[in-house]
């Protein structure tokens, strides 16, 4: 029985899932039927090995790639009745490769371009814009070329471009790949930030410190189907499954499991609690 | 079990051989990275029509390889990467006349092109001049090969495909200078 | 346009195996002997002897009809129009105006269609049998430069990674909001500079590095550079050297020197 987060109210699923199949033209199937819930306000991370299906089952929720059988609905509506361009106004898509998106002269025209290409106003864009910029910590370099900044800034313009569209679901694609520990840090602090404002952010990655640390729900991946669907904690304690997966729990997580006679739980997610648990633990032993 | 020994081969001595007489390692792959892109977007960016096979916008690298890196670069990658697309997609036949239409183009529009330290309307005119280099050599060569119909028809559609290609090539030489800026190999 | 097609079929036909400089050869020869005949019979002679050549060759169905389809385009174009712009001879079969249809017009517009097929066919030869990095020995062993032969190469191996990038990067403006199929035409040139900006930086991010895999690799160390696959041409192949020279020099002077139509 794979472990659910609770049933939701209808009108609270923003992206709603069913039977999702997925064939790629040289005959691969990528997506063997999946059914995913995600509510407004979820923070989700999609974990997976490489060739899980992870970007193919995104790519499929904002219609750049569309169902072989199954079906995609976002608000209420299926994929199948919007363009890519509608989905966007929905569906914010921040590249792995944040160069695959970058073009302007300057980080304001850059964030400008999709609001722009959805049809809002000038004033519109421009409200949004500078909401955008500040959010992302880009008003320091904000008239500068997107390619002259650090592939950190880089990443937040890429970001930055897609959260001005004003969508309500985030979904990025490996945000953390080549930052350094401080840079990492600040983008994730930012997209925490997205989250608490009541965005809906949906992280792909492999990097389990990260879902450990702010991600408050897992998906994980195997095979094109979804094997495991649990806050974090749960899905840490499935050793197994997760190697059969391909992945390896955060070394918190492995450490705890190693542990658990001296009365630490699995489900411990950080050092801060690991420390706590095994003090509180030799305490309770005498 | 016989092992390779890789003490006993000893490498053929460098000191004193005369080292090849090879354009620079940076031309190689810039040459390689253009005429890859030009073939690239020729094949991937396109409208079919009925008669040459696609409208398409090959003719914007042809540009950009000549504006931003000179005659030689686009005579070479455009008339090259333009007649790879030719052979690859199912008319090898014409690629000599690509070859020779998208190679004029690219020079012309080189050398015209980066007068005056690369100002805009020397670029346009670079467009005007190649962009006629490379509708007379199809029409000629269409002529030939095909009659004098199908060369009538096809003329006023390259015609609007190196406009259109000329004028994205045109902004992405400028979009990419200010990105190349710091490097003095460029206009 | 969905993919990039290799035409190229892995196989073991006399054809594969052929030197790829007698294949070379043979497509010149074969195209100069398409173009100077004009005689209608001769030409569809012609096309049926290139229809077998390359059903020898073994190519995939899939990947002919895919790389003919628009050689029939062309073709059928050219029979259609020729005849209105050909008025020679009779009996005239129709005419209004200034538009006059004969009868030898039409032939020849069926003549003329006959010949391109030809020529598409004999290139197709070429294609269908040899893998790019034959080609590129070939041309390398008939006197192209080393480093012009290296930069062919790699050309051709980046082909695909490009064409990749390209529709990564389509992928990723469109998740933005950019329509390249609609609008008028200022919006679609600025849509795909959108698209070729962020492809063109990449790629000159990817020349800088292979310029250094280059370096670090010793190019250009020494001017005899040792090469790992040897051509070497064998009996057949100069036998089919002789053939495909000869299928062009015979008819050639036939026509040239002796005046006997073709």
């Amino acid at each position: 029985m794979i472990p659910r987060v609770p049933a939701s109210v209808d009108q609270d699923k923003i992206i709603s899932v069913h039977g999702l199949k997925f064939v790629y033209d040289g005959g691969v199937q990528a997506l063997a039927g999946l059914n995913l819930d995600v509510r407004r306000g979820d923070y989700l991370a999609i974990v997976g090995g490489n060739g899980s299906g992870k970007t193919t089952l995104a790519k499929n929720l904002n219609g750049l790639l569309r169902p072989t059988s199954g079906s995609v609905i976002i608000n209420g509506t299926s994929t199948s009745e919007l363009t890519v361009a509608e989905l966007a106004k929905v569906i914010g898509y921040a590249f792995q490769n944040p160069d695959h998106q970058l073009f302007c002269s300057s980080v304001v025209e850059e964030v400008r371009f999709g609001p722009l290409n959805l049809g809002y106003s000038e004033a519109e864009v421009a409200k949004k814009t500078e909401l955008s910029i500040e959010a992302m910590d880009l008003s320091a370099v904000k008239d500068q070329p997107p390619f002259s900044l650090t592939l950190g800034e880089r990443r937040r313009v890429s970001i930055a471009s897609v959260m001005a569209m004003d969508p309500q679901v985030f979904i990025l694609d490996e945000p953390t790949t080549g930052l350094d520990a401080r840079e990492t840090d600040d983008l994730m602090d930012s997209i925490d930030r997205l989250n608490l404002d009541g965005h809906t952010v949906v992280l792909i990655t492999h990097d389990m410190k990260l879902v450990a640390k702010h991600a408050k729900r897992v998906v994980v991946m195997s095979e094109g189907r979804i094997v495991l669907d649990s806050d974090p904690g749960g899905v840490f304690t499935d050793l197994e499954l997760l190697l059969r997966s391909k992945l390896v729990p955060p070394p918190v997580s492995q450490l705890a499991h190693r542990l658990s006679s001296l009365g630490v739980p699995r489900e411990v997610l950080s050092p801060e609690e690991l420390v706590f648990h095994l003090m509180s633990g030799r305490g309770a032993r005498r | 079990m016989a092992s390779v020994s890789m003490e006993s081969q000893t490498p053929p001595k460098t000191v004193g051989a005369k080292p090849a007489k090879f354009v620079s390692p940076w031309t190689v792959a810039l040459y390689a990275v253009l005429t890859a892109l030009t073939t690239a977007v020729t094949m991937t960016l396109v409208i079919p029509l009925p008669t040459r096979g696609y409208f398409n916008i090959g003719d914007a690298m042809v540009f950009f390889s000549a504006f931003t890196f000179g005659w030689r670069a686009g005579m070479i990658c455009g008339g090259i990467g333009s007649a790879m697309a030719d052979l690859l997609l199912g008319f090898g036949f014409f690629a000599p006349i690509t070859l020779v239409a998208k190679g004029s183009e690219g020079l012309v529009a080189g050398i015209l092109g980066r007068t005056y330290k690369g100002a805009t309307w020397a670029k346009i005119l670079g467009i005007w001049a190649g962009g006629s280099c490379m509708v007379t050599t199809y029409f000629v060569g269409e002529w030939i090969l095909y009659g004098f119909g199908n060369a009538a028809l096809e003329l006023p559609l390259n015609v609007g495909q190196v406009l259109f290609g000329g004028l994205i090539g045109l902004t992405l030489s400028q979009a990419i200078s200010r990105y190349r800026n710091p490097n003095p190999k460029t206009t | 346009m969905t993919g990039f097609i290799d035409l190229y079929t892995e196989a073991s036909t006399f054809l594969h195996r052929m030197d790829p400089r007698v294949k070379i050869v043979a497509v010149a020869t074969l195209s100069l002997l398409a173009l100077i005949t004009s005689h209608l019979v001769y030409l569809l002679v012609l096309a049926a002897v290139m229809v077998v050549l390359i059903l020898f060759g073994r190519a995939s169905y899939k990947k002919t009809m895919l790389a003919f389809s628009y050689v029939f385009r062309v073709m059928a174009l050219i029979v259609v129009l020729w005849p209105l712009f050909d008025p020679r001879g009779t009996p005239v079969l129709f005419g209004f105006g200034p538009i006059r249809i004969t009868e030898p017009g039409i032939l020849a517009g069926i003549a003329t269609a006959a010949r391109i097929f030809c020529l598409a066919a004999a290139w197709y030869l070429l294609m269908f049998t040899t893998s790019q990095r034959d080609l590129v020995r070939g041309l390398v062993k008939m006197g192209l430069r080393f480093d012009f032969g290296l930069s062919l190469a790699m050309s051709l191996r980046f082909l695909p990674t490009f064409s990749a990038i390209v529709e990564s990067i389509k992928d990723a403006q469109r998740a933005r909001g950019l329509e390249l199929d609609k609008g008028n035409l200022r919006k679609r040139a600025r849509d795909y500079v959108a698209v070729l900006v962020p492809t063109v930086i990449t790629a000159l991010k990817m020349a800088d590095t292979l310029s250094l895999a280059l370096q670090s690799r010793a190019y250009g160390a020494r001017t005899d550079r040792t090469y790992m696959r040897e051509l070497k041409m064998r009996a057949g192949d100069y036998v089919a050297l002789l053939i495909a020279v000869a299928v062009f020099a015979i008819p050639a002077t036939a026509k040239y020197i002796f005046s006997i139509p073709l």
